[in-house]
């Protein structure tokens, strides 16, 4: 045997270099304003210069993950003893890098892996079902930022606790990019919504992050001190080894830090690390930033008609234009999901940090003890293998199949599919939902700057929208095409998307569409760099 | 001389999402007799063979329901046989059809050596030898077979002068139609067949110049437990038209019908781990029950989606006509140099949409290129792995809710990991077995039950479940 060493019964987690990976990857900024600024240099040398010389000047102040771990930590605390506004307001910013931007710092940018990343969005977003139409608003033609006339060079986030720090952070920044003779290219502001109640919401008004897995780490040597704290009392095993909070996956960090152990197939047992070639990249993630607008009006609308419809069918009785939305999300507005509660909304167990994300598909959910005294007294979820009372098409079901089979095998193929996202919306929210497109003061300028971060840009996001959200028939069947975030760019198939339901009685109907109300506007493929690579190969 | 093909060749054009309707919550009638995969239409033009086939794929269903009994009988459970042959019976409650999907490129592969090489050795043979050992010395070594174990095997064509990919040819069909076609004994069943037939039909498909005698084995193929393969003077599937010189249907050792059938079989049985705990994890009941590989994307999802509808009381069996079938292709993020429509480049050949036996990627001599030309996600084409993975697998079973109270039985294998190497399982070995050298016992299920319900029936508390686990790992810890 080759001298493996084996940790205790529960595994044990690697310590992550908080100190060098930037906090926008770990723990995530998850700030309610955020602010991205696209840059643009010049491919001469002297631009080039003083591209590396912002980049030194810059990256003094580039949050860690230590700091945005103990900004975190700090937040939670007050929030515990109900003093959340007593927390001094930070602002965090961070910064990423297109191949294109890398390629000018480094003739080394060649050497990392990954086909995707090299090409660029633009070029990779036939594969990720955006329209070839070159006159379709989601055409990168079209795009408002990195589209068919190029990418960004570099990205930087601005993320704060309120829009003030913000707004001060983006302007001194904005200054040294002016002072370095760079393009500032791109300035976009986003906020989570100030609607009442709907804070964290997406603009079609549904909680939104809610599935966000943890990290498997450790933030020190400490043996208990985790980046994504435990919630399920140790005497539960495996699950107290499994999740953060019940039914919040930990993810070996190599599925979003490279240089860390990956998913093996067996979830406890750490797997060869994600490889990090060149060397300086250790510690670095990829960045997928795509920047999507929402027709909230057509897709309210959509489900009104389409709810109207159904319930004139034999086992749709009663069927409202919200709970079809909550069948194809998975989850209904708060965030309480459809197989713990498949008839209503319950409010409080959407809120339930215990709760709202305890459930699997193909088997009964265990009531799990937990730490500190917490319960989860909601109804439990009970096993749903064909999807019927939770469709397979829907929009949670397609991006995460938690315990069930896939078309890619057992539970670490959706492991490796895990992605943290670390968005925000942008716009304001359409006070009507239903508002016909001269009704919009807005114009229709609302939606989602999308952010999340991984190991491999194939694997992940890309394989996420490509191969499940978009194919009728993947991950598990009967299912259909994702009816919230999906594309169908199938050839001769005019865009349709259908999925199939079930009412009662095994009553079953289809609903399909070939309207789109999530349409990409822009983004990029980006690699967040390690903070010593910032001060060393990056800025010499 | 070719004869018409047997069936009119699909284009691939808007057809991925015409599917057979489905049937939900009614009972369904006793199945009159078993058709051939797909509706295939070789078997009626050989007298009496279309009935030869309903028959024996019904044995093969007794035979497995035979067997699961015999499991209950072995492990003294008095439990009833979630599986039935529909032939014989048609339990009442309502019915559930279920398709089971997974994707075509073999994850074991992926698992074993990463996509970059793992896409080279899909378009490799290797010799069985690499399978399983012979008896008879060195006979595997120079038998060949497809590293492709997730029910498609695909044949590349590549130009001689440039090594251009000019075809790739997939494939689904079972090796007992062939063998049934020849008129070989197939598992407990002695078809009459017809050679012309099966001498056509390879010609057809596969090369004018096939001779009988390529495609008849002149030895035995018997592993070195005893199991014949081949038997000297039978239909020999890895013949050189099957495997260095083309494709007719899978020859893999783990892809056929046969094996499907009784996978399902297997996957009804509730199966409990030594906590008591009934396990819910797919790869944990493939490695607790031994059936199918653990390191695959289709037997984990199979068995685990057959023993959901089992622990929910359900009695199952497998669509008619049974088959392994390809779903469809995702031609999303295709792209050819001249930009213009790359649906035209996917044929049909046997079966049809949502069951598809034979399928053929080429690009018509009139475009002026090959497929090495053309890209997915802006990447050229370089290997017929490329196209599996966006090649949908599928299978389809049926489940009537009859109510039938699962009894949970104790495991039969166990998985191991090599903690310096986790990247696989490897086939399971017996529960009674001490871990292979180098590796530990792996996975541990949640499984399903409250833990109310555990300690009312005294057989697991978390206390217990952490003594368990313990146990388990530090002994495996000191085998290392």
């Amino acid at each position: 045997m080759s001298g493996a060493v084996v940790g205790p019964v529960a595994p044990v987690e690697p310590v992550l270099e908080l100190d060098d990976i930037q906090g926008a990857a770990v723990p995530g900024f998850l700030k309610p304003h955020q602010t991205l600024i696209g840059i643009n240099c010049r491919a001469t040398a002297d631009d080039v210069k003083k591209f590396k010389g912002f980049i030194r000047a810059i990256s003094d102040g580039i949050a860690k993950g230590t700091e945005t771990l103990a900004d975190r930590r700090e937040h939670r605390k007050l929030q515990l003893a109900e003093r959340a506004d007593a927390k001094e307001p930070v602002a965090f910013v961070a910064i990423a890098f297109t191949y294109a931007g890398l390629r000018k710092l480094t003739p080394s940018a060649d050497a990392i892996p990954g086909e995707a990343f090299r090409l660029g969005l633009a070029k990779r977003s036939s594969l990720l079902g955006d329209p070839s139409e070159p006159d379709a608003e989601g055409h990168p033609a079209k795009w408002t930022v990195g589209g068919s006339s190029g990418d960004l060079d570099a990205l930087i986030i601005v993320a704060g606790d309120n829009r003030a720090v913000v707004h001060v952070r983006s302007e001194e920044i904005l200054e040294q990019i002016k002072a370095s003779g760079l393009v500032k290219s791109y300035f976009e502001a986003g906020a989570v919504r100030h609607d009442k109640g709907m804070k964290g919401h997406e603009h079609f008004g549904f909680d939104d992050g809610v599935s966000q897995p943890g990290i498997r780490g450790r933030a020190s040597e400490k043996e208990t001190d985790f980046i994504t704290d435990r919630h399920v009392a140790s005497t539960a095993t495996p699950s107290a080894w499994l999740y953060g909070y019940p039914g919040q996956d930990l993810v070996w960090p190599g599925e979003f830090v490279l240089g860390y152990p990956a998913t093996s197939p067996d979830p406890l047992v750490p797997g060869p690390p994600a490889s990090a070639i060149p060397e300086w990249t250790r510690n670095g993630s990829f960045l997928v930033f795509r920047r999507l607008r929402q027709d909230v009006g057509l897709f309210w609308r959509t489900m009104k008609k389409e709810a109207g419809r159904l319930s004139e069918k034999e086992g749709f009785k009663d069927l409202t234009d919200e709970r079809l939305a909550s069948l194809l999300v998975g989850r209904w507005p708060s965030g309480a999901p459809v197989n713990r509660t498949p008839d209503k909304d319950i409010p409080e167990l959407g809120k339930s940090l215990t709760a709202n994300n305890h459930f699997r598909f193909d088997s009964d959910t265990l009531e799990l003890p937990l730490v500190q005294g917490e319960r989860d007294e909601f109804p439990m979820a009970k096993a749903d293998p064909a999807g019927l009372k939770c469709p397979w098409a829907a929009h949670i079901k397609k991006v995460n199949t938690r315990d069930s089979g896939s078309d890619m095998g057992a539970r670490d193929s959706t492991y490796k599919r895990r992605v943290l996202r670390v968005g925000i919306p942008f716009g304001e929210p359409l006070a009507d939902k239903y508002a016909e497109p001269k009704d919009d003061p807005e114009a229709g300028n609302r939606g989602l700057l999308f952010l999340c971060i991984q190991s491999s840009i194939e694997n992940q996001f890309e394989f996420l929208c490509g191969r499940w959200v978009n194919d009728p028939a993947r991950p598990k069947m009967p299912g259909g095409h994702d009816f919230v975030i999906g594309q169908n760019s199938a050839p001769g198939e005019q865009h349709l998307r259908k999925c199939t339901l079930f009412g009662s009685d095994f009553a079953a109907a289809e609903v399909s569409t070939d309207k789109q109300w999530v349409i990409p506007t822009g983004g990029g493929y980006f690699f967040l760099p390690p903070i010593r690579a910032l001060r060393s190969i990056l800025s010499v | 001389m070719l004869r018409s093909r047997p069936q009119g060749l699909w284009t691939y054009k808007r057809t991925r999402n015409k599917r057979e309707p489905s049937r939900w919550g009614t009972s369904l009638p006793t199945l009159k007799r078993f058709d051939p995969p797909a509706f295939l239409p070789d078997f009626a033009r050989v007298p009496g063979l279309l009935d030869q086939w309903s028959e024996a794929v019904s044995l093969w269903f007794d035979d497995s329901v035979k067997a699961e009994e015999d499991t209950f009988k072995r492990k003294k459970v008095e439990a009833r046989v979630q599986y039935y042959n529909p032939v014989r019976e048609s339990p009442s409650g309502p019915a559930v059809e279920q398709a089971i999907t997974w994707n075509a490129f073999p994850k074991e592969l992926l698992r074993q050596f990463g996509r970059d090489r793992a896409l080279i050795e899909g378009d490799n043979l290797w010799p069985l030898s690499r399978y399983g050992k012979s008896l008879a010395d060195r006979v595997f070594d120079r038998t060949y077979y497809r590293p492709l174990n997730e029910y498609c095997e695909w044949h590349v064509f590549r130009e001689p002068q440039t090594g251009r990919i000019k075809r790739v040819t997939f494939t689904s069909e079972p090796p007992e139609y062939y063998s049934a076609l020849f008129g070989d004994y197939v598992q407990g069943y002695q078809f009459h067949g017809d050679r012309r037939e099966f001498l056509e039909l390879y010609r057809e498909l596969v090369n004018a110049d096939v001779q009988l005698k390529d495609l008849v084995a002149s030895e035995d193929l018997i592993s070195a437990t005893g199991e014949p393969l081949v038997t000297k003077g039978s239909y020999n599937p890895y013949n050189k038209w099957n495997t260095t010189h083309g494709i007719a249907h899978l020859a893999a050792p783990p892809n056929s019908l046969t094996a499907e059938i009784r996978l399902g079989a297997d996957a009804t049985v509730a199966r409990k781990d030594a906590r008591g705990k009934v396990l819910v994890e797919p790869e944990a009941l493939v490695c607790c029950a031994g059936y199918g590989g653990p390191d695959r994307n289709s037997d984990p999802t199979i068995g685990s989606t057959v023993n959901a509808l089992a622990r929910l009381g359900a009695m199952v069996t497998l669509k008619n006509p049974v088959g392994l079938y390809m779903d469809h292709v995702d031609l999303v993020g295709w792209s050819a140099p001249d930009g213009d429509d790359v649906a035209e480049f996917v044929k049909i050949v046997r079966g049809q949409p949502g069951m598809i036996e034979r399928l053929e990627v080429e690009v018509p001599a009139e475009r002026g290129f090959t497929l090495s030309e053309v890209q997915i996600g802006g990447i050229p084409i370089a290997y017929g792995g490329q196209i599996a993975e966006c090649i949908t697998v599928k299978l389809t079973g049926v489940a009537v809710l009859a109510g039938i109270k699962p009894v949970p039985i104790g495991c039969d294998g166990q998985c191991c990991i090599d903690y310096a190497y986790p990247t696989k399982f490897g086939r399971p070995i017996d529960i009674n077995d001490p871990p292979l050298p180098g590796t530990a016992v792996a996975l541990v299920d949640e499984g399903e039950g409250s833990p109310a319900d555990a300690k009312k029936a005294g057989i697991a508390t978390a206390e217990t479940d952490t003594a368990y686990l313990t146990t388990k790992r530090l002994i495996n810890r000191r085998r290392i």
